[in-house]
């Protein structure tokens, strides 16, 4: 049996993904425990900071997905991290501080409109996690992205986030029962508060991925923002 | 089929031409271009990060900012996106134009300023602590200038992290967010790196892509430069929303050892920003309204401070304190007689003076020269030292704070006035928006 600490998850339709941490001796590197038919999940009861037992074969999955693990049984929960006790652990895994460094090769910016992205054959790995110097989060034609800048200084803009706390909430803030204008007060919200509660908070950390492979080109977005929102933040706007 | 919502076409319609123009580099030059209505991530044709994609390059070819943002809660359609393009230039002019281009720079309006910040270096040191650290008698600075104390930035501050919250909370305080920003125009008299003030802060405050930056010189007169440049982008229409940014840092490079202590003990470290925006538009309904300004160069007084580096890496200073502290007083007395005799409003009825700032002493001395109170010159030297470009900028915004303390029929005009090595002048004057 593998444990993990289960510190992605994420959603992008209607499957979800994901990623856990693995200690082995004093290393400490992701895991991302798939299905043997798919690449997400289609039903995961559970959370970030659960720690569960997997039963994982051990041929990791193919460039630069390297993290993949196949589930060969059902999992069960044995124990749980509060959300602060989770970043110390993401810090001693997947580090970066820079874009060349998140995956191992080249960036490239998507000459044609918005976006960067990594050719498969290059990237060294799917996941990483960085510290973030600022971070911004927009509703774009109904679609969630994020500007973050690196502790290196380089910006990157338009990243989809697949957070599904963070979609979650979002999606709750634009529910019919919050009643009228809730689009700009989302938005001012995000504008304003949202900024202060992420930069403030101590264990702000942030989680990058790499889409499989579309075209032959695999996409970065934002997997995992700390601290995860608070359903009091609701109520602030 | 054509929906009445969305534009029709027509052989001189370039949004239309422009939208599809950017839906086939996305879809590819092949693709046919889908009818107004047809959900385009729905039907499959593009995919999210396609569809936003496309809608960044439809924002930087049309120069429209933030069209995602109108797009949210309608369908990823043609039509939705020609609707939000029309309609986003038609908020920046009524002009009946053919080209975009033309909209969006045949739009002149006011600048309005509608949020301000300033932050200090988080150490705040007691004088005789400088006038020791610069070989200088304990007391010197506090007897001889007035000041009592300066602020110096903590370990892991800067130009660039003061700049940044200054801006933070400026655009905080104007309820506008970063992506809101047309330009940044930044000063500073102590940050000469690259990539430059503007640029970094650009970055740190995650604005748009095709958002402006643009550094100013002049020193200590640096924020009415910056002012006066953002106040003509709105007015010629080439902007709707611009931040200001000052930021200082003398305690790295005006160091003991290198500058004598008469000299570098006087400055502190800080920064400033301002938020200006169109006063036309809906959401600048409270602020202050810029006024004219007026610049110029007594270069009479060009050798009473000069700083200039030497190959050995030192600097070197040339200053006259004695003949600079009576040119300071001469000009800025003149400044602030020219506004008062451009803008018609009486020294008396202004609310608060926010000068350039050499030392307390001189500001003292200003006020009685002028003959107003020396209570409506906020106290920033002598708390803080000279802060260089951000002096002026500090000072607007604690006269703009004391204001917003009034009821808003009883807030009154701020005047502004600085000098710089040169020696340059300016002035200006802010009237609240009614």
């Amino acid at each position: 049996m593998t444990k993990l600490l289960i510190t992605e998850i994420t959603r992008m339709g209607p499957a979800f993904c994901v990623i856990g941490l693995q200690r082995e001796n004093e290393k400490i590197h992701s895991i991302r425990p798939v299905p043997s038919s798919a690449n997400g999940w289609m039903y995961f009861p559970h959370q970030r900071g659960d720690i569960l037992e997997f039963s994982l074969a051990p041929f990791p999955g193919a460039k630069p997905h390297i993290e993949d693990r196949i589930s060969t049984r059902t999992f069960q929960k044995s124990s749980a991290l509060a959300e602060a006790e989770i970043v110390p652990y993401l810090r001693r895994a997947e580090l970066a501080r820079s874009l060349s460094e998140l995956f191992g090769c080249k960036i490239h910016e998507n000459k044609k409109g918005s976006g960067l992205y990594a050719t498969p054959s290059e990237a060294q790995r799917s996941i990483c996690g960085c510290e973030t110097q600022n971070l911004r989060i927009e509703l774009c034609a109904n679609e969630l992205r994020a500007c973050h800048v690196l502790p290196s200084g380089e910006v990157l803009r338009d990243l989809p986030v697949v957070d599904h706390d963070w979609r979650n909430f979002v999606d709750a803030a634009l529910a019919p029962i919050r009643g009228a204008n809730r689009l700009p007060r989302l938005e001012r919200f995000l504008n304003s508060h949202f900024q202060y509660k992420i930069m403030s908070c101590p264990h702000h950390f942030i989680r990058l991925g790499l889409t499989r492979p579309y075209h032959e080109l695999c996409w970065l977005m934002l997997d995992t923002l700390f601290p995860l929102p608070r359903q009091e933040w609701l109520g602030e706007f | 089929m054509n929906n009445s919502r969305f534009p029709l076409s027509s052989k001189k319609d370039s949004p239309r031409r422009l939208v599809e123009d950017c839906f086939r580099r996305e879809a590819g030059s092949a693709a046919a271009i889908p009818s107004d209505t047809v959900d385009l991530v729905e039907a499959g044709i593009l995919d999210s990060m396609a569809w936003v994609s496309f809608l960044r390059a439809v924002e930087t070819a049309s120069g429209v900012s933030d069209l995602g943002a109108g797009l949210n809660e309608r369908s990823a359609s043609l039509g939705e996106v020609l609707a939000a393009l029309q309609n986003s230039t038609s908020e920046i002019s009524n002009v009946d134009d053919v080209s975009l281009n033309q909209k969006i720079s045949s739009s002149p309006g006011q600048a309005m300023l509608t949020g301000s910040s300033a932050v200090l270096g988080a150490r705040l040191l007691p004088s005789e602590e400088v006038d020791r650290a610069f070989g200088m008698p304990a007391g010197k600075l506090r007897s001889r200038a007035g000041i009592e104390s300066l602020s110096y930035v903590a370990d892991g501050e800067n130009e660039i992290t003061l700049g940044a919250r200054a801006a933070q909370e400026a655009l905080r305080a104007a309820f506008c967010g970063a992506q809101q920003l047309d330009w940044i125009v930044a000063t500073s008299e102590t940050h000469h790196d690259y990539p430059s003030l503007s640029a970094q802060l650009h970055s740190r405050l995650l604005v748009r892509e095709n958002c402006g930056a643009l550094d100013t010189g002049g020193a200590c007169v640096g924020l009415l430069n910056a002012l006066v440049i953002a106040q003509s982008m709105i007015g010629s229409g080439q902007a709707q929303t611009v931040a200001v940014v000052t930021a200082d840092v003398h305690s790295r490079t005006l160091t003991p050892g290198r500058v004598a202590g008469e000299f570098g003990g006087l400055f502190g470290d800080g920064a400033s920003a301002f938020v200006l925006r169109n006063a036309a538009r809906k959401d600048s309904s409270e602020g202050y309204r810029l006024g004219e300004f007026l610049f110029g160069c007594a270069g009479q007084y060009a050798a009473a401070i000069q700083i200039s580096d030497t190959k050995d890496g030192s600097l070197n200073v040339q200053f006259d304190g004695e003949a600079l502290s009576r040119a300071a007083i001469t000009r800025m007395e003149k400044v602030l007689a020219a506004v008062e005799l451009r803008s018609g409003i009486p020294r008396t009825s202004v609310g608060g003076f926010a000068t350039h700032q050499p030392n307390p002493r001189l500001v003292a001395l200003l006020a009685k020269q002028c003959g107003v109170s020396p209570s409506t010159f906020p106290p920033i030297a002598r708390v803080s030292g000279n802060l260089g470009s951000s002096t002026c900028g500090a000072a607007l915004h604690e006269a703009l704070r004391n204001a917003s303390k009034q009821p808003r029929h009883d807030r009154r005009p701020i005047f502004l006035a600085s000098l710089g090595p040169g020696l340059l002048f300016g002035g200006g004057w802010l009237t609240p928006h009614d």
